[in-house]
């Protein structure tokens, strides 16, 4: 009876880690197939807009905003001197910016682990200058804005392959699905079945596009951020204790998160507000 | 008079220890004291929370403050966070059984 036990439990443990290893593809579909399902009206392409592919009024403001001169635009120019001056053309990574923004995330099988592009600036400006870089704003903002502006208009296509990449995507899309913190609240009740709808004065963004306009300008934090900066933002919003920002868990879920977002164009209109 | 000598002797027995041990000795040590009990539940709770990446936001700040209000002598106060603590401590718990398997409800 005892062994009886034992093989059902494994067998249903083993059940669980393999519907874990979730097929990325197929996942893409339905996610995009319930934003269309809760605002018919919208063009997939437009979700590179986020926010404001669903507000008229709010898409006013913004387009005015990139009329005149973006508040970011300086945060933008200081990154690519910052990348020139520290040497990280150097770096075979960053050698081609375009190509270094398409390329992330990635999952590297030696390493055993999620990459981020700002994950290779930071180790690319501690190889060139032996110093550290902080991960969520500054320099590692303006630079990671200034290497995305050199892709925009080019698609995002995240490749989930291996069997460490699909496990790290399987996790990814856990946290970004688990409910956490004291309002027992997950990243998707927001951002994927509110999306459009209203908390307090602001619309609720759409998770699908959130990574087209990364790193973005936000008026509240008056400075570009990483989206680890805004996962923080978002994890004490809900009131759980925020991760570091570059850590595994979080590099995980940007993985799973822009992978959502393949097909969409990268855009260098990064406000927000 | 045997008795009488029994009962000083005791008596001061009593009183030596008393005196040994200092005024600042803490009678209630151990499992009987509410606060300690409630603390460690909370800290040891809130140590499985972070291993787990399912922490709460204050958490951590209500244990803190805790400390605080027993080291001021408001010790109901101090039992009563902590106890708080230790709540939002369980409740995380509950949270992680099915965090890393979480996905969509479409």
């Amino acid at each position: 009876m005892k062994k009886l036990i034992t093989a059902v439990v494994s067998l249903g443990l083993m059940a669980g880690a393999t519907s874990a290893i979730a097929d990325m593809e197929a996942d893409r579909k339905a996610f995009v197939g319930h934003f269309k399902s809760i605002q018919p009206g919208v063009e997939f392409a437009d979700y590179t807009n986020g926010v404001y592919a669903y507000d008229a009024g709010s898409r006013d403001q913004f387009e005015e905003i990139l009329d005149g001169i973006p508040p970011y635009e300086e945060a933008v120019e200081k990154g690519a001197a910052e990348f020139e001056k520290f040497g990280l053309a150097k770096c075979a990574a960053l050698a081609d910016p375009a190509a270094a923004r398409l390329a992330h995330p990635y999952y590297d099988d030696a390493a055993g682990t999620v990459v981020t592009l700002e994950g290779t600036i930071r180790k690319c400006y501690n190889e060139q200058t032996g110093k550290k870089m902080g991960p969520m704003k500054g320099k590692v903002a303006r630079i990671s804005a200034w290497i995305s502006d050199q892709a925009a208009g080019e698609k995002i296509n995240v490749k989930v392959e291996s069997d460490g990449a699909k496990a790290a995507y399987a996790r990814g899309k856990a946290t970004f699905y688990a409910k956490r913190g004291q309002f027992n609240m997950s990243c998707a009740d927001c951002h994927v079945y509110n999306a459009g709808k209203k908390a307090r004065a602001d619309i609720l963004s759409p998770a699908l596009g959130h990574t087209t306009h990364v790193p973005m300008y936000r008026a509240k934090w008056g400075s570009l951020g990483t989206l680890h900066r805004r996962y923080g933002g978002c994890y004490k919003n809900m009131r759980a204790k925020p991760l570091m920002a570059q850590s595994p868990e979080y590099r995980d879920m940007e993985f799973f998160h822009q992978a959502m977002s393949n097909g969409l164009e990268i855009t260098d209109a990064r406000y927000r507000k | 008079m045997k008795k009488l000598i029994l009962t000083t002797l005791t008596v001061f027995a009593f009183s030596a220890q008393a005196d040994f041990l200092g005024s600042s000795h803490d009678w209630n040590n151990g499992s009987s004291d509410p606060f300690k009990a409630a603390l460690a539940a909370a800290e040891s709770g809130y140590a499985a929370n972070l291993k787990a990446h399912m922490a709460w936001r204050d958490t951590g700040k209500m244990i803190k403050e805790a400390k605080k209000l027993q080291a001021s002598g408001n010790a109901a106060g101090a039992v009563a966070l902590a106890n708080k603590a230790h709540t939002q401590t369980v409740n995380a718990a509950a949270q992680t059984v099915g965090a890393g398997s979480a996905g969509p409800s479409f």
